[in-house]
């Protein structure tokens, strides 16, 4: 089994790209590869815990949580946060939170890279 | 070099795709990219169907935006996120998203 | 050992995307990496500019002055300064009438040695070619 490195850049509300991200995150795992999975930029939003469902926007917490107990690792970049006023108190439990080169590391022993850039 | 390409515009993209050289070349259309697999506008189907590529478009992308099977071009493959992942580690060794 | 090439292709014009700025910031981490690795490995990143992208390279940009941002300039200052291979594409310079003479080709002021190339694209191809991984900006 591989290892798939996917980074994501775009917002949690928005592009949709997001949602694409982590069903193929979901899709590998159930595959038996290992996912690590990076968000930077406005990609950060996602690791704000306690994102309240609403059927007009995109709700990725609940999946995300499901993945991290399967066994994905998910690491948010922390300058990037701080900037958005995302700090580590508001964090999902599960999301690491590092600096950028936390993703190139991940992508040393990745079988696959998919970086998918923002807005 | 083995490269997926995946389209998510329908837009914007083509400059870009339009040089990418690899030997191997498949492109994927997600998102808005999967309109490339559907319109025809003016009659036209979209120039990017005419590269030599292999063609792909995830279906329930294709679904989200009310389009099915039987809407895409005869040369593009309905894949699901499960032969996505097949596609992506048994396929093709680079992936780009465009 | 071993080595794991990442090619940055950049191909929005700045500031209005976040994503020139951080093609840049990311390829500049790729000096502190080593850190998550065994030693001997490595992680080393090429930047090209590509298309609109290659509008990221003219020189004196004041976004400093203007907003109070580190503009795209000094990103592409720190990492000649931190020996990144930094590429722009010749052919889409020409195509804005640009030329060498526009852009930020050294940064000699912070003692770096490298130099931006530019190059025709095929030299950016093969770069793309010989990356382990791709990033697209």
């Amino acid at each position: 089994m591989g290892k798939l490195t996917i980074g994501c850049f775009s917002s949690l509300i928005g592009s949709m790209s997001l949602d694409f991200a982590v069903k193929l995150a979901g899709a590998a795992i159930e595959k038996g590869h290992k996912v690590d999975f990076w968000v930077s930029g406005n990609g950060t939003m996602l690791s704000i815990k306690a994102q309240r469902p609403f059927k007009d926007y995109s709700f990725l917490e609940k999946p995300v949580k499901e993945l991290v107990a399967k066994g994905m690792q998910i690491t948010a970049c922390e300058a990037c946060a701080e900037a958005r006023g995302y700090h580590k108190e508001e964090t999902m439990e599960g999301f690491k939170r590092h600096s950028m080169d936390w993703y190139l590391a991940s992508t040393f022993d990745a079988d696959r890279v998919l970086h998918i850039g923002g807005e | 070099m083995k490269l997926a390409v995946f389209v998510s515009d329908y837009r914007l993209t083509a400059d870009t795709l339009e040089r990418l050289t690899s030997d191997k070349l498949g492109i994927i259309f997600v998102s808005n990219g999967v309109y490339h697999a559907t319109i025809k506008e003016k009659g036209n189907s979209s120039a990017l169907l005419k590269k030599n590529a292999q063609f792909y478009v995830l279906h329930d992308d294709l679904e989200t935006r009310g389009l099915g099977g039987s809407d895409i071009a005869e040369n593009v493959k309905l894949v699901s996120y499960g032969e996505l992942v097949e596609l992506i580690f048994n396929d093709y060794e680079k992936l780009a998203w465009l | 050992m071993a080595t794991v090439k990442l090619g940055f292709i950049v191909q929005r014009p700045p500031y209005k995307s976040e994503n020139p700025k951080l093609a840049l910031t990311h390829a500049i981490a790729s000096q502190s990496v080593e850190m998550y690795l065994n030693d001997g490995d490595l992680v080393t990143a090429d930047l090209a500019f590509v298309g609109d992208g290659v509008l990221n390279c003219l020189k004196n940009q004041k976004a400093m002055d203007k907003y109070g941002l580190t503009s795209t300039e000094s990103h592409i200052k720190s990492a000649l300064m931190l020996d990144l291979s930094v590429m722009v594409c010749k052919e889409d310079l020409e195509r804005f009438g640009l030329s060498e003479d526009d852009v930020v080709l050294d940064a000699e002021e912070f003692g770096a040695d490298m130099v931006t190339k530019v190059v025709p694209y095929s030299e950016i191809a093969k770069m793309m070619e010989d990356s382990n991984h791709l990033l697209f900006f």
